[in-house]
């Protein structure tokens, strides 16, 4: 205990990192996730076949791969382009803007089904009825869809979140200090693994819990109307 | 030319064409409704009287013809690859704006209480204060019959209940015509009294009113004209206690004679 004290210092900021790392790429997957959901559901072929590849191919591949991929991949297309172009001599790719973006896309793959599916969920009467009002698409979009599509997609929105979470604990293979890397580190040197990883773990499982009470707040807001009349 | 004084009628539609694909399910139908009538549209199943009430705001896109409404043609074009489109988005939901629709499923939006639903078009496409919606909407909820409803979610009313708050909502954008996609059939019998009802009253003090409907009764007592379509076609149409006394055509008698036992 007396070692954890020692180290909270790292502990702390490396959970800042986390938290900082899960709440961005989450912004990121979500707008991925809107943008892949409005493609797939579109009349557009190119579109629907862009999100298609893109949540295939995202879907399909470790993330590790992909971090390492834009990361190290990335730093060596930025210096070859730098050199053929004669632009710039040496692009450095930040760890912390590699693992945001990757894990950002990865799971805007994820909330890509989640979201199409909680559109297809909304009875297509109530957008036409919407439509036959004059309604436009935007206004149709934020009235009609946006709060009854946040409702379909809180479960799978929820279960994501929580795998995006902890998918922040690989951008520690990067060299970013995160909770994990810092937690790794401080447990080696001090040669108490097992009490760092424990903190860590339990450093995860607040963070979850508060993102359940977030979730719990959102589905009570969005919830009204929707059917649950046995209990209502 | 835009001019919704005089004696325009409040819709005209003008050898309206349809396909889906290959199949023309609305070959040239033209009509008119001016300000009071009330036209039952008849026909089996198949016959299109459903496509045809949806082509009129564009739900459907038809692929020719013209709709007029409150004498304004909605403006449309032929696109490079031949298609049939509306010229300008913002001129359809203006005119839209000017159809009050019921469906048959009612398809009132689920999230919002049933004065939400009624005041909400009036405040985001009509632009209307959101206290002068409140007070037209509750007048209506009256009129209807649901105003002590006014609190309660569309999952928690009778499909009766659900079929008159939508024909308030539509009422609430002071339409120039009503147009209802077979209203009743949605509903189990007894609940189809009280939305007829409704639309009874709605036809008495004036209001323009096009139905689709297998509701002989109100055809025959209530509409003003009955227009009955076979095939994409109108058959026959007149004034309806002639044309049930005396069918002109053989479809509309066999129709009669199978619909009516």
């Amino acid at each position: 205990m007396d070692l954890i004290i020692e180290y909270q210092g790292q502990l702390l900021s490396g959970t800042w990192v986390t938290i900082k790392l899960a709440l961005l790429s989450l912004m990121i997957a979500v707008l991925f996730g809107l943008g892949g959901a409005w493609a797939k559901l579109s009349k557009n072929i190119v579109a629907q076949k862009v999100a298609a590849s893109y949540t295939a191919i995202v879907r399909g591949v470790p993330d590790l791969v992909l971090i390492l991929l834009v990361f190290f991949g990335g730093q060596e297309l930025a210096n070859s382009i730098g050199t053929l172009t004669g632009l710039w001599d040496y692009a450095e790719i930040s760890q912390f803007a590699a693992g945001v973006g990757t894990i950002g896309i990865v799971f805007g793959g994820y909330m890509t089904e989640t979201f199409r599916g909680a559109i297809l969920a909304i009875p297509k009467g109530q957008i036409e009825a919407g439509v036959a009002c004059g309604m436009s698409r935007l206004v149709i979009f934020r009235r009609v869809i946006w709060p009854q599509m946040v409702v379909y997609a809180l479960p799978g929105f929820s279960n994501n979140w929580l795998v995006q979470i902890k998918s922040t604990a690989l951008v520690s293979v990067i060299g970013l200090q995160d909770v994990v890397y810092n937690g790794f580190v401080a447990g080696r040197s001090t040669r108490q693994l097992f009490t760092f990883m424990f903190a860590v773990l339990m450093i995860y499982l607040v963070l979850t819990a508060i993102s359940d009470v977030g979730l719990r707040w959102l589905d009570k807001k969005y919830s009204k109307g929707i059917v649950r009349t046995d209990d209502g | 030319m835009s001019d919704s004084s005089g004696d325009h009628a409040a819709l005209e539609v003008v050898d309206l064409h349809k396909s889906f694909g290959e199949v023309e399910v609305i070959r040239g139908v033209s009509m008119s409704a001016h300000k009071g009538d009330v036209i039952s549209i008849l026909g089996a199943s198949g016959s299109g009287k459903s496509t045809f009430l949806r082509c009129i705001n564009l739900l459907e896109i038809p692929t020719a013809g013209d709709v007029y409404v409150a004498g304004e043609k909605i403006r449309m074009k032929n696109d490079n690859s031949g298609g049939y489109l509306p010229e300008d988005i913002h001129q359809v939901e203006r005119l839209r704006a000017r159809l009050g629709m019921v469906f048959q499923s009612f398809n009132l939006w689920s999230h919002m209480t049933v004065i939400e639903n009624v005041i909400e078009a009036p405040i985001h496409v009509l632009k209307i204060a959101k206290a002068e919606a409140i007070e037209q909407a509750e007048a209506l909820l009256k009129k209807v019959g649901i105003y002590d409803r006014k609190d309660y979610y569309p999952a928690q009313l009778s499909g009766g209940q659900q079929q008159r708050v939508a024909i308030a909502r539509g009422l609430a954008m002071n339409p120039a015509v009503m147009l209802f996609d077979e209203p009743t059939s949605a509903l189990d019998p007894e609940l189809v009294g009280e939305v007829l009802k409704v639309m009874r009253d709605l036809a008495e003090e004036g209001r323009t009113m096009l139905v689709v409907t297998h509701e002989m009764g109100f055809a025959r007592d209530v509409s003003s004209s009955v227009v009955f379509l076979h095939e994409g076609k109108i058959e026959e149409q007149g004034e309806p206690q002639q044309m049930f006394k005396n069918p002109n055509s053989d479809r509309f008698r066999q129709f009669l004679s199978r619909t009516m036992q």
